[in-house]
C-alpha cells in the first residue's frame, strides 16, 4: 500500500477513449472490485434527434479540476486507482464522451467513488458542449459551479 | 481574457488582454465587455468567474498578468 504515490491516470483526450487501456490501468491484484462509468451520446436532447455533440475546455482548468476530484475521491473512500478519460471536439451518437474507472479492494467504495467522480465532474469541471440538430444547435444547459461570493486570499499568477 | 462556448460566440475570440488599473476587481472586467457587447450582460446571473484557472468571487482584484475566464454554466460528462 502507498498512499504517497497515486498514480491516477487523468486526461482530456480529441482520439477515441481506450476504455480497455484505462481499466487496466487501475486494475491490480490487490483489487477486487472495479466500477466504470461510460459515459455516451445520446441521439436525443429533450424531444429532439442529435445528430452529434462538439466539446470545448478550458483544457488547463479541466485538468486541474478533475486533479482535485481525483484528490477528494483518494481522501473521501478507500479506492486504490482512478481513471478518468473525458473526450472533446467533435463526437458522434453512440461515442463515449467521459470514461471512469476506480478499482478497490472491496466493491462499495468503488461504486461510491466512480458516482462522486461523474456527478463531481459534471458540475465543476469547465467543459461544454454544443448541440447539433437537424434544425440547428444550441449549448447545453448546463450547471452553475460553486464558486466563491467572497474574495480569496490572491494567489500571484503562475 | 479567455471566452468559452456561448461567450466566446458573442464576444468574436477567444483570448483578449485588457488593461486595467491594479486591484480592479473581475466584476469591472465584465463590464468592460458589457459595454461593447451588450448580450453579455443577459448572462451575467449564470456564469461565474475564474482567476488564474480558479473559480472567483466577482469582486477579486485583479493584477497584472492574471488570466481570467467568465465561465457558462458547465456541461461536461
Amino acid at each position: 500500500m502507498t498512499d504517497s504515490i497515486q498514480p491516477d491516470l487523468l486526461a482530456l483526450v480529441r482520439d477515441p477513449i481506450d476504455q480497455d487501456a484505462l481499466i487496466q490501468h487501475v486494475r491490480a491484484q490487490e483489487d477486487g472490485a472495479v466500477v466504470t462509468f461510460d459515459g455516451c451520446v445520446r441521439n436525443h436532447s429533450q424531444g429532439r434527434r442529435t445528430l452529434y455533440l462538439d466539446y470545448e475546455a478550458y483544457e488547463s482548468m479541466a485538468l486541474g479540476k478533475i486533479r482535485e476530484i481525483a484528490e477528494q475521491i483518494h481522501e473521501k473512500f478507500p479506492v486504490h486507482l482512478l481513471a478518468i478519460a473525458h473526450r472533446l471536439g467533435r463526437l458522434e451518437i453512440g461515442e463515449t464522451s467521459v470514461f471512469i474507472a476506480v478499482s478497490s479492494a472491496h466493491r462499495p467504495a468503488a461504486f461510491e467513488a466512480c458516482r462522486f467522480a461523474i456527478d463531481t465532474l459534471k458540475r465543476t469541471v469547465p467543459i461544454w458542449k454544443k448541440e447539433y440538430f437537424e434544425d440547428g444547435a444550441v449549448w447545453a444547459d448546463g450547471e452553475i459551479p460553486p464558486a466563491p461570493l467572497e474574495t480569496q486570499t490572491a494567489k500571484p499568477a503562475s | 481574457m479567455l471566452f468559452f462556448g456561448r461567450l466566446k460566440e458573442i464576444v468574436g475570440h477567444a483570448e483578449d488582454s485588457v488593461d486595467l488599473p491594479d486591484g480592479a476587481p473581475i466584476e469591472a472586467l465584465f463590464s468592460h465587455y458589457g459595454a461593447s457587447h451588450p448580450e453579455l450582460a443577459r448572462f451575467r446571473a449564470s456564469l461565474v468567474a475564474s482567476r488564474n484557472q480558479e473559480f472567483a468571487a466577482w469582486t477579486t482584484p485583479l493584477h497584472s498578468g492574471d488570466e481570467v475566464a467568465f465561465l457558462p454554466p458547465v456541461s461536461g460528462g
